[in-house]
């Protein structure tokens, strides 16, 4: 592949970016989106969320795995973002469990 | 050197003292959370530098893009000399959830001007939406709000183009076995879990996570977003029944 192109592919994807994200945004109240739609899509973001946290909790390789240290981790963490407002310790809490369980063969 | 540039323009237009308050405001909201793009930035690093990039066109693709999950997405394309239909094509599937954000945002930015709503929009990253969105509508001063969106979504950037760099020189020295990465998906776990102690977001999440998981081998990854669209009807369905419930 040639150093051109390779910028090309750079920019081509920047625009697959900036103009989805952009959108609405600059586009701002010249396109309303209906009554309905806007509150339907209020449940985009944890639905976007678990989307990409999900598989990635659930998965080794390309299977599910209910007994593996990343799901481990992740329940530490959703634990202790319920019942802690320490903001810090969802991450300190997930990472020793996840390097824990991996330790100690789970 | 554009996206600074931009920075500094949209920072001195706007530098007085309601756009600091809204900004300090923000930067404190979305602080804790963006420990989360730190290993995210790292890991980063090392993939474009494994994927045989050099330092000046990783840090390249980094600023034009500034976008992990379509960046690391489409590395292996890249890598493979797929053609550059599929990799634009791969990319915008995995951007296609920001039209979503950028819809539920919107009303955040009313009395904004273009020059910083293409700024706002370039930076609109999945952190930063979810500590905006709600609090940008509740709040008049148009001022205020840029304040509170431009300061988490500048601190992301910077955070992350820092640690890039670190990342690609790292490439070699932090240990695998560290899963630092993990942080990330940590990070995203604490954006859910406070909007999941509604019912029916509780639905939505579950339901978007579940179709994901399941829908994993579609092609071009669309799987994620087939999942976003599942997830948003059951959560908009459980308003629904729980509205009538309410009712009757």
């Amino acid at each position: 592949m040639n150093d051109v192109s390779l910028w090309l592919i750079f920019i081509l994807i920047g625009l697959a970016t900036t103009l989805p994200r952009a959108s609405f945004i600059v586009l701002g109240n010249r396109v309303a989106l209906p009554a309905t739609l806007q509150r339907a899509l209020r449940y985009a973001p944890a639905a976007a969320l678990a989307a990409i946290v999900a598989p990635d909790l659930l998965l080794v390789g390309d299977s599910v795995d209910v007994l593996n240290a990343k799901l481990g981790g992740g329940i530490a963490a959703v634990l202790a973002a319920l019942w802690s407002r320490n903001p810090w310790l969802p991450f300190i809490v997930g990472m020793a469990v996840l390097l824990g369980l991996r330790q100690f063969g789970a | 050197m554009f996206a600074s540039c931009c920075i500094f323009a949209a920072m001195s237009a706007t530098s007085d003292s309601s756009f600091m308050l809204g900004a300090r405001e923000g930067f404190a909201a979305f602080l804790p959370f963006s420990v989360g793009l730190v290993p995210w930035a790292l890991v980063m690093g090392m993939a474009m530098t494994s994927t045989g990039f050099s330092p000046l066109e990783a840090m390249g693709m980094n600023i034009i893009v500034f976008a992990g999950t379509a960046q690391l997405g489409t590395l292996p394309l890249i890598a493979a000399e797929a053609p550059l239909w599929l990799i634009v094509v791969t990319a915008l599937a995995l951007n296609l959830r920001f039209v979503i954000f950028s819809a539920a945002i919107a009303p955040g930015f009313r009395g904004v001007g273009l020059p910083a709503r293409w700024l706002s929009g370039h930076l609109l990253t999945d952190g930063v939406f979810a500590t905006c969105v709600d609090r940008m509508q509740h709040v008049d001063d148009p001022r205020w709000r840029l304040g509170y969106y431009l300061a988490p979504s500048l601190w992301s950037w910077l955070l992350w183009q820092s640690f890039t760099l670190l990342g690609i020189y790292a490439a070699a020295i932090v240990p695998k076995s560290w899963s630092l990465e993990f942080m990330a998906t940590i990070a995203l776990i604490v954006l859910l879990v406070p909007m999941a102690r509604i019912r029916p977001m509780l639905v939505a999440a579950l339901v978007g996570g579940g179709s994901a998981t399941l829908l994993r081998n579609l092609p071009l990854r669309l799987g994620v977003v087939v999942a976003i669209v599942l997830g948003i009807a059951a959560g908009f369905a459980a308003e629904h029944v729980e509205h009538r419930r309410k009712q009757q």
